[in-house]
């Protein structure tokens, strides 16, 4: 039954294909009409995971199209390949290839420049097909006489001719790329993209490679486009120029939004309210040129006010009553965690906990120490954030770096696992340069940070939250695993169990991130980084905002994890620090003030007077 | 009826509550320290009195009229100019461009020329763009964008933050002679003997709450008590 | 190899689209560092522009009156656009800001399609820009002349309004900390309204000023728009001097490249960007900014 379920949306679609020939016909679809729809979703799947799974917004999608189809279009034209399906496949995979030289620009921008680049490439594509290459493609004349595909050989070789063969071809590859991209977006690497969409920064901090993944979603979208592009060709036996231009990837923008993005089936549902718009809108007398305004329109309304789309809408509407009861019971315990202030944790403060973390831990030298920061420097234009700053952690302490504001403490702490490059010096975790290899193979060679303000996938669940992070380690920074459920990774899985129990949120495993009480929120914000098995485990002020008894809570359970792993600390309540850090690093003005036991640090003069700022030396008011 | 009452304020920055029903007063001419460590609550104190952040709850009034829940731009038009910690130059704007858009919209701001007496240093380098200033020239333009305004409450953050003893020296002098003048400021800072070297009350602030509110002679008199909120223990 | 006046002709050529990009460039890329809006109803803004003065031209003879009531409808289309629905967008995602200014350029493009059908419109060259001038071995349309002279001024005459008036001063503040500006007391939003409504005049003169030039039909802008983000790519995100600079090398590389081969022209520039991209990614003027 539960296997059911899962599968529902495929049985729909497949159950849609089937009957809307028949049952749409009288509403004004006529069965090309079905087909033109079936072409424009089927780049809108590939376009679903580049912009709805993983929010990434390409207004150069045409390109990809377009090189799909005029590949296709040449190479059967030209008599250079007879198959129509072989012709298919080589157009396909040189859009996949130009996606991949596209992408590799694209993605190494985000939001607003992404969006400006894919453009600026998709009018590059244009000009090269309309103006540079027109010997091939046609020019403004497009590719005429395209042949359609031929099942079989010989004598029993059936022609997919117009009408509803070729409905049937279009509705039988849609449904197979439809089946191939759900399993994309339930895979390791969809959940990775939503975790993209949601916090790059972070997934970059757990060890994913996230340009990388980009780029794959990239290539998937590229991939979809140029099938469709070369099935264009067949179905109305030209290759149209306009394949490449700018309306055809706004087009596809419009569709999306209109239709829901990522739901997948958004861009097709989409589709058919433009091309049915535009067909019988065109009927009404004084409506023929309007049909389009009445579209812009409704698309300025709907990203106003119903930014999900048809789709989403329906979607968000059938979970929303699926799932009401139990948001309802997280809201209300949320609500008495914050009310009363006291929590699972408190009550779990006493006992000592066995921490087993079923994933391994990166290998590393052994070595007594195991990070060292060797006179490492931070200059901001003139202003020296941090100068010239060495020290050592050893193997299975708990190391505390404290002082002033202003000192240089989030600077040197985000030095040691290079989310910031040192300006001179260098980091060694276990003897192996961190600095310069950038914050994602920091994590994979065994550092992780929690951060001062939270950095959680906030609309995803506790449970999945937590996987994002495993999966960097058993993964590694990057696997192309995209037809495995995310879930079916045992070690994993494991993984997440042992961690939601040492967190005590057992409980709250499916609660979506945002819901949780805030201490429960620093408790995953922690068990994220955790979850990596990493060598040594950076928390960035831990404590901020909690209260007396959290904070007793959160100590003892920073002295648990110290049992598994190294322990850096940052934090501003000294008292905390004192009773927990071995070793204290004491910065000021950018550079180390002390550097040696709690007590030694305790008893330091320099320290007192940098802390009270010499209280009793100063002149009367 | 004080100059400025912030009245049992909640304050929330993200999703942590960083103000519990915290209430201050300023009285006109006086100067207040606001003390604690870090994460005590008290540039976020600044920051929704200035309408930065609005509060969530509790009421902040001037000259007894409600302002909380106004916009920054608004705040500033009657007269409260926060300096942030940060401070906030415009990197691309020359010195004396700073100070002009910061005039632009006061009833009464000052000429630059006294600006520059205040601050020679400024006039020195009033061409500069704000960028290429040093840590402390960007300090002084920065609370002489507060001054040009002629603003009534000046909120310093942090005003000494990472600058050298000798120009910290400086600024303590300037703002001292502020204070002298019966200008109304809000002072938040970490190093306390300078602080207090012109403030005539104190406000401790422990996890967003007042836990302490007297004279810096109060506060001498009571190391241990300075200790509780101000940081090491011993 | 072509001839030097060729290539001298097309150098002019360069220039004339160069100042026009940079022109369309400026309003879009002030609006974007002061705003955070990629506006990419831009391009419709540009053919509107155009239809302003073939309509303005129906009821007067004066090419620059015409300009002025053009001016007029802009500045007013830029103060509706901004009050009516990009205000309530300044705090939603980037993606949610294109995709609504992607709406109003649908609507403005179908609007003229609806009030002048889809065919391409021309529009006179002024009276006092007929003809040609001829500039030693080189002969050139006198408008075209004239166009570089007029485009070049309003170009300074934006620079003094940005760098020599308090407005300019309120603008180049807010695109580096619009949330400082509010805090010394200024009205942002009030400011937002204002340097949208600049934006628009400006694309909107660039416009009617090139409608002469080029055929005048719904589409026009989109590739303009097109062309213009690749300048603001290469200059830097929110500079106004990156625009101006852009805009100039942008025109240039069209015009020169089609003197060898006019195939490559467009391709080229694209392919100037993204070897910026690898080498520059902020641009030349970019800076770490707020974008």
């Amino acid at each position: 039954m539960r296997r059911a379920r899962t599968f529902l949306p495929e049985f729909a679609v497949l159950l849609t294909l089937i009957i809307a020939p028949t049952v749409l016909n009288p509403l004004g679809f006529s069965t090309d009409l079905l087909t033109r729809v079936l072409n424009w979703g089927l780049i809108g799947l590939g376009f679903d995971i580049l912009f709805g799974l993983s929010g990434l917004l390409s207004f150069g999608q045409a390109a990809f199209y377009g090189v799909g189809g005029f590949v296709t279009a040449y190479l059967l034209v030209s008599g250079t390949i007879g198959s129509v399906w072989l012709a298919l496949l080589i157009g396909t995979l040189a859009a996949g290839l130009f996606g991949l030289v596209v992408g590799w620009f694209a993605v190494r921008r985000v939001g607003i420049y992404f969006t400006m680049i894919t453009l600026a490439f998709g009018q590059m594509a244009y000009f090269i097909e309309n103006s540079l290459l027109t010997t091939y493609t046609g020019g403004e004349n497009g590719i005429a006489g395209v042949p359609v595909p031929v099942l079989g050989f010989g004598d029993h070789a059936i022609r997919v001719t117009a009408g509803l063969p070729m409905y049937v071809l279009f509705a039988v590859i849609f449904f197979v790329g439809y089946v191939l991209a759900r399993r994309i977006v339930r895979s390791p690497v969809g959940a990775i993209l939503i975790a993209i969409k949601q916090n790059t920064g972070r997934v970059a901090m757990l060890g994913h490679n996230v340009p990388a993944y980009k780029l794959t979603a990239f290539v998937v979208a590229a991939v979809y486009a140029g099938l469709a592009g070369g099935l264009l060709g067949s179905f109305q036996s030209y290759m149209p120029p306009d394949a490449f231009s700018i309306e055809t990837s706004g087009q596809l923008v419009v569709q999306t939004i209109v239709g829901g993005a990522g739901t997948l089936i958004g861009p097709l549902v989409g589709a058919t309210v433009w091309l049915w718009l535009r067909d019988n809108l065109q009927l009404i007398p004084g409506f023929a040129v309007l049909w389009k305004l009445v579209l812009g329109i409704a698309f300025i309304v709907l990203v106003i006010g119903l930014r999900r789309g048809i789709c989403g809408e329906i979607a968000h509407w059938w979970s929303d009553r699926r799932h009401q009861a139990e948001r309802r019971a997280d809201e209300a315990r949320t609500e008495a965690i914050e009310a009363h202030n006291i929590d699972a944790a408190d009550a779990a403060a006493a006992r000592r906990r066995d921490i087993r973390l079923p994933l391994a831990q990166p290998a590393t030298a052994d070595g007594d120490v195991a990070l060292e920061a060797q006179s490492l420097a931070r200059y901001y234009g003139g202003l020296k954030a941090v100068d010239g700053v060495s020290f050592n952690v050893r193997r299975g302490s708990i190391h505390a770096v404290i002082g002033p504001n202003g000192a240089g403490k989030s600077t040197l702490f985000k030095m040691l696992l290079d989310e910031v490059r040192p300006t001179s010096g260098e980091v060694l975790l276990f003897g192996e340069r961190i600095s310069g290899a950038g914050v994602s193979r920091a994590a994979q060679l065994g550092i992780a940070k929690s951060n001062q303000l939270n950095q959680l996938f906030l609309d995803l669940s506790v449970r999945k939250n937590l996987r994002i992070a495993a999966l960097a380690r058993s993964r590694g920074p990057l696997r192309l695993d995209l037809l495995r459920p995310a879930d079916s990774i045992p070690d994993v899985e494991a993984q997440i169990d042992s961690i939601l129990s040492l967190l005590d949120l057992v409980e709250r495993a499916e609660t979506p991130a945002h819901v949780l009480a805030y201490g429960e929120k620093r408790r995953l914000e922690i068990g994220m980084a955790l979850a990596t098995s990493p060598n040594v485990l950076l928390l960035d002020e831990p404590l901020a905002g909690m209260s007396p008894a959290e904070r007793a809570a959160t100590c003892a359970f920073i002295r648990d994890i110290a049992r598994v792993c190294t322990v850096v600390i940052v934090e501003h309540d000294l008292d905390a620090i004192f009773g927990l850090a071995e070793r204290i690093t004491v910065l000021y003005e950018g550079r180390l003030l002390a550097d040696g036991s709690a007590d030694e640090v305790r008893r330091n003069q320099a320290v007192q007077d940098a802390y009270l700022g010499g209280l009793h030396a100063h002149e009367p008011a | 009826m004080s100059l400025l009452e912030v009245d049992r304020i909640n304050t929330l920055y993200g999703d942590s509550h960083v103000l519990f029903d915290l209430s201050i007063r300023v009285e006109q001419g006086e100067v207040v320290a606001l003390l604690g460590r870090n994460g005590a609550g008290k540039t976020t104190t600044l920051r929704s009195i200035m309408g930065v952040l609005a509060p969530a709850s509790g009421a902040i009034r001037l000259d007894g009229k409600p302002i909380g829940g106004l916009p920054p731009s608004v705040i500033a038009g009657l007269g409260v100019q926060l300096v942030p910690e940060e401070r906030a130059i415009f990197g691309t704007l020359t010195v004396e461009e700073n100070l002009r858009i910061a005039a632009l919209t006061a009833p009464k701001a000052w000429p630059l020329e006294r600006i520059y007496q205040v601050f020679p240093r400024l006039k020195e380098r009033r061409k500069s763009a704000g960028r290429s200033l040093s840590g402390g020239e960007q300090q002084m333009l920065a609370i002489a964008r507060a001054l040009i305004r002629d603003a009534r409450i000046i909120l310093l953050d942090e005003p000494f933050e990472g600058l050298a003893p000798l120009i910290v020296r400086d600024l303590v002098t300037v703002a001292r002679d502020l204070a002298a003048e019966g200008r109304t400021m809000i002072v938040v800072e970490q190093n306390v003997a300078a602080a207090l070297s012109f403030a005539n009350r104190v406000y401790g602030l422990n996890n967003g709450h007042v836990v302490f509110e007297g004279t810096p002679a109060d506060l001498e008199a009571n190391p241990d008590l300075a200790r509780d909120f101000l940081g090491v223990a011993s | 190899m072509p001839s030097w006046p060729v290539l001298a002709s097309q150098a002019f050529n360069g220039l004339a689209l160069g100042t026009l990009l940079a022109l369309v460039s400026s309003g879009l890329t002030i609006i974007l560092g002061t705003l955070g809006v990629l506006n990419f109803a831009h391009g419709a803004l540009f053919a509107v522009g155009a239809y302003t003065i073939f309509v303005a031209l129906h009821y007067t003879s004066s090419f620059v009156l015409a300009i002025l009531i053009g001016c007029v409808v802009m500045l007013a289309v830029g103060v509706l656009l901004e009050r009516i629905i990009i205000r309530f967008f300044y705090d939603r995602p980037d993606e949610d800001q294109i995709l609504v200014t992607y709406g109003i350029g649908i609507v403005l493009v179908e609007c003229l399609r609806a009030s002048f059908g889809g065919n391409a419109q021309r529009v006179p060259v002024p009276s006092w820009g007929q003809g040609a001038t001829k500039l030693g071995f080189l002969i050139y349309p006198t408008y075209r002349l004239q166009l570089i002279a007029i485009v070049a001024g309003l170009l300074i005459g934006l620079y003094l309004v940005l760098y020599r008036t308090s407005m300019g001063l309120v603008v180049r503040a807010g695109i580096e900390n619009p949330g400082m500006v509010g805090i010394l007391g200024i009205n942002v939003r009030r400011a937002f309204l204002l340097v949208f409504a600049i934006g628009v005049v400006a694309v909107g003169l660039a416009g009617m000023l090139y409608a002469p030039v080029i055929a005048v039909s719904p589409d026009m802008g989109a590739n303009f728009m097109a062309q213009s983000f690749v300048v603001i790519v290469l200059g830097g995100l929110g500079s106004f001097p990156g625009a101006i600079v852009g805009g100039l090398i942008a025109g240039e590389i069209i015009s020169l490249t089609s003197a060898f081969n006019s195939s490559y022209s467009e391709v080229m520039l694209y392919a100037l960007m993204a070897l910026l991209l690898v080498l520059r990614p902020q641009g030349l003027f970019g800076t770490e900014g707020r974008a």
